[in-house]
């Protein structure tokens, strides 16, 4: 079974908001993980300036030998990446139920202060459930 | 990744988590009463409402477009309408429409054909500067502006201050482009 | 649907029918609604028990109103007198109105005569919230507590109401208890009614 790595959440000016690794593999300490983000953002940033396509958003997915990076974008400039094994299916799904976890769990708790580190109970025990893989599989659905 | 198609609003209303109207519309009074007792002038009542809404707003914003599908917001004419159309029916289940459009499509009015805020309300005469419903301007405001419209918000007509309808004036003031500028984080 | 522009006016808000309360708002307009209060109050206060008194004011101005409006729509402008029959009010008709379902549980207190508990897996208001590990106990559900003590005061039934976490055994979130106690007055008139 295809295995997600870690799961990310930055804030439009790039900061790290959230992580979590979901398995024993690929798992990073802090200052790697901020380091994976702020680049993030700055190739996600380039990315769209290099387009020559007028309107890109960015970059969607990093495709590696041993990893796969999809990225979702809010509008408001958000972002929510996932890093999993090559193949990984129903990601895009997954980052799109992981927004809508955010938008219930963190941006609806007076004590979340908007764009800080999520640190929400509620957001992580829903979000742990969600990768499950079984869980997953119904999201592609 | 494959765009999702635009819901409408009923179609969204009648799939998510509703609650009873009057515990929504007492709370609010709840809360206008904290602020009315807290703050000496009205008109500091009437900012604070507006905040309170303008933080609303920018959270709210995530949702509408999360549960929407709406995924690019082209202009402001049609931000608008959106907002309008899909905005105020999922939120709040009820219709509001767009009116009075400028030249150049940067001011219009929104028109609320149903007030679930005001219902039981009738304004005493020592608030009568009170613009009640004011934490609708600031969600407005705050939403739009997380899609880089930067916006003035006013109500033109309020029912509680004897008019016929309520009443929003939207007026843009600025539209940031999509890209942001680098700068170093705080 | 009515035409736009069309509202109709009342000279007075007391002309206006009683609406049935079938109307509906998204729980996450009244989410957002909810999440403000609590931000607006803890702006207000410097510590944990002053905030729960002020979440309670305010839900104590929803629960006077929401007993006013309920005898007379749902009871025929009829209240009741007796302890049993008020907290079944508020247990199933007030929930029912004010969240959609009846409460999971109404008990008595085992080591009190005068205490009451309403219990409920998931308030409402607590749907969204996690409480910061710095506030400790802190209940957002105050806000219903006020709510009950509302109901409970105007209908001449004078209580101490409080809400609290307990953990449910084999769950992760604990469930919300609203602990009521009744004046000394209630009981004494309860126990001559009783006669």
């Amino acid at each position: 079974m295809a295995a997600i790595y870690s799961l990310y959440i930055i804030n439009k000016s790039g900061g790290l908001i959230f992580y979590k690794d979901c398995g024993t593999k690929g798992r990073m300490d802090t200052n790697d993980s901020l380091r994976v983000a702020s680049l993030w953002h700055s190739m996600h940033a380039i990315s769209q300036q290099l387009s020559p396509v007028n309107g890109c958003s960015g970059i969607e997915l990093l495709e590696a030998d041993t990893f796969d990076l999809h990225c979702f974008q809010s509008l408001p400039g958000t972002k929510f990446f996932v890093v999993c094994e090559p193949g990984t299916p129903h990601m895009e799904s997954l980052l799109r139920y992981i927004y809508e976890l955010y938008t219930d769990y963190v941006l609806k708790n007076p004590f979340y202060e908007i764009e800080m580190p999520i640190r929400c109970e509620l957001f992580d025990i829903n979000l742990t459930q969600a990768v499950q893989s079984d869980r997953v599989a119904l999201l592609g659905r | 990744m494959a765009p999702v198609t635009p819901r409408s609003g009923d179609a969204i209303f009648s799939s998510i988590d509703r609650v009873n109207a009057e515990l929504f519309t007492l709370t609010y009074g709840a809360i206008v009463r904290q602020l009315l007792t807290d703050l000496e002038e009205v008109e500091e009542v009437n900012n604070l409402l507006d905040q309170m809404g303008y933080n609303i707003g920018i959270r709210l914003i995530d949702e509408f477009l999360a549960k929407s599908g709406v995924s690019i917001c082209v202009d402001f004419k049609e931000t608008v309408e959106m907002i309008a159309k899909v905005g105020f029916k999922m939120f709040l289940g009820v219709t509001a429409s767009v009116t009075s459009w400028d030249a150049d499509g940067t001011c219009c009015s929104i028109i609320l054909e149903d007030n679930p805020l005001a219902e039981f309300v009738e304004l005493p005469d020592t608030c009568q500067g009170l613009y009640y419903c004011n934490v609708l301007s600031g969600v407005i405001r705050g939403a739009l502006e997380m899609v880089s419209m930067k916006t003035e918000v006013t109500w033109t007509r309020d029912v509680l201050r004897g008019d016929d309808a309520y009443e929003l004036q939207v007026k843009l003031l600025k539209q940031v482009a999509e890209e942001y500028l680098y700068k170093d984080d705080e | 649907m009515i035409g736009v522009g069309k509202m109709k006016q009342y000279s007075n808000v007391l002309d206006k029918p009683l609406s049935k309360g079938k109307q509906e708002v998204s729980l996450t307009a009244f989410a957002f609604l909810f999440s403000e209060l609590v931000q607006y109050n803890q702006t207000q206060v410097d510590n944990i028990a002053e905030l729960e008194r002020r979440l309670e004011d305010a839900g104590y101005a929803v629960g006077s109103r929401v007993l006013e409006l309920l005898c007379n729509r749902e009871k025929g402008n009829r209240r009741e007198t007796r302890l049993l029959g008020i907290l079944s009010f508020v247990h199933s008709t007030v929930w029912k109105v004010l969240f959609g379902k009846v409460a999971d549980s109404l008990e008595k207190g085992t080591e009190h005569e005068d205490e009451y508990m309403i219990s409920e897996k998931e308030l409402l208001v607590n749907r969204f919230i996690s409480i910061p590990k710095d506030m400790g106990t802190f209940n957002c559900g105050a806000f219903v507590a006020g709510i009950v003590k509302g109901v409970l005061d105007n209908a001449g039934f004078p209580a101490v109401v409080t809400a609290h976490f307990v953990p449910i055994e084999g769950q992760q979130r604990p469930r919300t208890t609203i602990l009521i106690k009744f004046a000394d007055e209630v009981l004494k008139r309860e126990a001559r009614l009783s006669q």
